[in-house]
C-alpha cells in the first residue's frame, strides 16, 4: 500500500485509500473491476489489458521497455495508480529486482467479465408491468429538482416546503462543514459552505456521497459494501426500471437515501415498486475531470448595483440572499441589490469578496457573459473596498519590551525576534520593541542567556 | 532589568487610530486602555479590550448606515 494517505478527489481515490483486504473483497465483483478499468489513464488501461492473461510476475524493467523515453513520467504515474488501487501487486524477485503482478482476484473477475460477459444482479423489469415510465427529459428534470430540493434543505432548512426523508442526524453529517451553529441563532453558511455552492453539480454530488460513505461506519454499514453497491448502480441503464424486491434491506435503505438526492426515482405499482436510475447515478463512476459541463448562467449585475436573476429556483434566491438584498421574487425573476449592509452580513459569516465576485462572474447570464467584464468593474471594486473596510484595524496579541540595559542587548533581542518572524514594531532611539506573544518565550530565553 | 508588558498591538490607518485615541480619552481614568501610543498608526493596549474596541468600531459603522425597511 502507498505510504501517502490519499485525499479523495473522486470515487477511485476513495477506493484506493481502502485497506488491502477490503479491496480484494471489492474486486470479486466484475463490475467494480470494470469501473476501475474505466477510471484509469489510457496508459494504465493498456497495462491492465496487456497483463490481463499473464499469471506470473513481470519485471519492472521489462515494463519500462514498453515506453518511449519521453513517456517515463506518464509511465510512472500510471504504475503508481495501479499499485495504489492494488490492481498491480508490487514485489521483489530473487535477483532483488522489482516486479509487478496483476491482483489475482481482480484478474479473475475481469477475465470472466470480458470473456463470458456479465449480467447485472438485476435486470430491468418488463414494460407491461412498469407502465408510464418517465421520459429521459422528465427524469433529468426530476433528478435536478430533487437535488436542488436537497441543497435547499441543506443550507436553508426553514425554506423547504416538503422536507426530505433523510434522517436529521445524516443531514447534520452533510452540514457539519457547510453550516456553523451558534447558541440561540439560526445556522449560517460558512466560507466552506459558500464554496460548496459555487461547485458544479457533479462536484457537489461527490462531496455529499463522500460524506455519506465516510460516515457509513458510524451507522454500522461497511464502506466497502456501500461503494460496491453504488458503483454497481452506475452500471444500470438510465430510465430503466429495476425491481426493489431484488435488493437486500441494506440496499433498500441506500436506495431511499439516494432517491432523496435525486440519483434514483422510486415508483409504486400494483404488484410492487421499482427504482429508476437517473443521470446523476451514472455519474458516480466518472472522474470529476470528465464532467466539465457547466450550468447556464442566470445573473445580470448592473452598474447601479442592481441584480436581476432570471431563475425559477428558490435555491438561487437563497444564494443571492446571502450577499444581496432581495427585493422582489417573481415567478421567473429575482430582483435585488448589492448593498454595503448585505455584504457586511456575508462577510461576517466568513464569505469573502472574491467568492461573491466569482459567483457573479461564473453565473453571468448569456446576454452579459461575453461582455468584458461580465460584472461591472465599479461593482467588483466596491465589493472589495467594503471588505477592506472591515479589516481596517489589525490586532495582535503581543508583549511590549523596554528598559534595555544597553544597545547591544536591545539589538540582539530585536534580531532574535526577527529570526522568529515575531518583531512587530521597534523604536531604536528609545530602545523599545513589540513582539508577538508566540515569540515572547524565545526572546525571554535569549535575554536570560545575556546575564 | 528588561521590562515586558503583555497586551495587544494595534495596527491601523491614521483616521482609525485617532478614533481609538478619542475613544480612550472619553472613558473614565479607570477604564482607559491605551498603554503606549507608538506612532500615527500603531499603539499598544490592554490585553482584554480587543473585543470591546471591535464592537465599538462596528457600532460606529452601523450608526452611519441606513437599511431600507422591507
Amino acid at each position: 500500500m502507498p505510504e501517502v494517505r490519499i485525499i479523495a478527489k473522486n470515487f477511485m481515490d476513495m477506493v484506493a485509500s481502502m485497506p488491502a483486504m477490503k479491496l480484494d473483497k471489492l474486486y470479486e465483483n466484475g463490475f467494480i473491476c470494470e469501473a476501475i478499468l474505466r477510471s484509469l489513464l489510457p496508459l494504465a488501461k493498456k497495462y491492465v489489458i496487456q497483463m490481463l492473461h499473464i499469471d506470473v510476475s513481470v519485471a519492472a524493467k521489462l515494463l519500462e521497455e514498453w515506453v518511449l523515453p519521453g513517456g517515463v513520467s506518464k509511465h510512472r504515474v500510471a504504475i503508481d495508480r495501479l499499485v495504489q488501487l492494488r490492481v498491480f501487486l508490487e514485489a521483489v524477485d530473487r535477483k532483488n529486482e522489482k516486479t509487478y503482478k496483476v491482483n489475482p482476484t481482480f484478474q479473475r473477475s475481469l477475465q470472466k467479465l470480458l470473456v463470458q460477459g456479465g449480467t447485472l444482479p438485476r435486470e430491468s423489469m418488463p414494460s407491461n408491468i412498469t407502465v408510464r415510465l418517465p421520459t429521459l427529459e422528465n427524469l433529468e428534470a426530476y433528478a435536478l429538482e430533487q437535488w436542488e430540493c436537497f441543497l435547499l434543505q441543506l443550507i436553508s432548512p426553514s425554506q423547504v416546503e416538503k422536507p426530505l426523508n433523510i434522517s436529521s442526524s445524516l443531514m447534520k453529517v452533510f452540514q457539519r462543514r457547510i453550516l456553523s451553529y451558534r447558541d440561540k441563532e439560526a445556522p449560517k453558511l460558512t466560507e466552506s459552505g459558500f464554496q460548496f455552492l459555487l461547485m458544479d453539480t457533479n462536484a457537489q454530488l461527490w462531496y455529499i456521497i463522500r460524506e455519506y460513505i465516510s460516515n457509513s461506519e458510524d451507522r454500522g454499514v461497511d464502506a466497502a459494501d456501500l461503494i460496491s453497491f453504488m458503483l454497481e448502480l452506475s452500471f444500470h441503464d438510465i430510465g430503466e426500471a429495476y425491481s426493489v424486491d431484488t435488493l437486500t434491506s441494506f440496499q433498500r435503505t441506500i436506495i431511499n437515501d439516494l432517491a432523496d438526492l435525486g440519483l434514483v426515482k422510486i415508483q409504486q405499482g400494483r404488484k410492487g415498486s421499482w427504482f429508476i436510475p437517473t443521470k446523476l447515478a451514472t455519474n458516480l463512476s466518472m472522474s470529476l475531470a470528465d464532467s466539465s459541463s457547466r450550468k447556464q448562467g442566470f445573473v445580470v449585475v448592473e452598474t447601479n448595483f442592481r441584480v436581476y436573476a432570471y431563475s425559477t429556483s428558490k435555491l438561487h434566491c437563497e444564494i443571492l440572499r446571502l450577499f444581496s438584498r432581495v427585493e422582489y421574487q417573481l415567478p421567473n425573476l429575482i430582483v435585488g441589490a448589492i448593498t454595503k449592509e448585505s455584504l457586511y452580513s456575508a462577510f461576517e459569516n466568513g464569505i469573502t469578496a472574491e467568492q461573491i465576485i466569482t459567483f457573479l462572474q461564473q453565473n453571468a447570464h448569456p446576454r452579459v457573459a461575453e461582455r468584458i467584464p461580465s460584472v461591472p468593474e465599479n461593482v467588483t471594486e466596491q465589493i472589495r473596498l467594503w471588505e477592506a473596510d472591515l479589516n481596517r484595524v489589525e490586532m495582535t496579541d503581543a508583549y511590549y519590551y523596554d528598559e534595555f540595559p544597553s544597545r547591544d542587548v536591545f539589538e540582539g533581542a530585536c534580531d532574535c525576534a526577527r529570526e522568529w518572524n515575531g518583531l512587530l514594531w521597534e523604536d531604536s532611539k528609545k530602545m523599545h520593541m513589540v513582539v508577538k506573544t508566540e515569540v515572547h518565550q524565545y526572546v525571554r530565553d535569549y535575554l536570560r542567556r545575556q546575564k | 532589568m528588561v521590562n515586558a508588558t503583555k497586551g495587544v498591538f494595534i495596527s491601523c490607518d491614521i483616521p482609525m487610530a485617532q478614533y481609538i485615541i478619542n475613544m480612550n480619552a472619553s472613558l473614565p481614568a479607570s477604564d482607559k486602555f491605551i498603554i503606549h501610543i507608538l506612532d500615527n498608526t500603531h499603539m499598544f493596549v490592554q490585553p482584554h479590550v480587543e473585543q470591546m474596541i471591535r464592537s465599538r468600531i462596528a457600532k460606529f459603522r452601523e450608526d452611519n448606515t441606513y437599511v431600507k425597511p422591507n
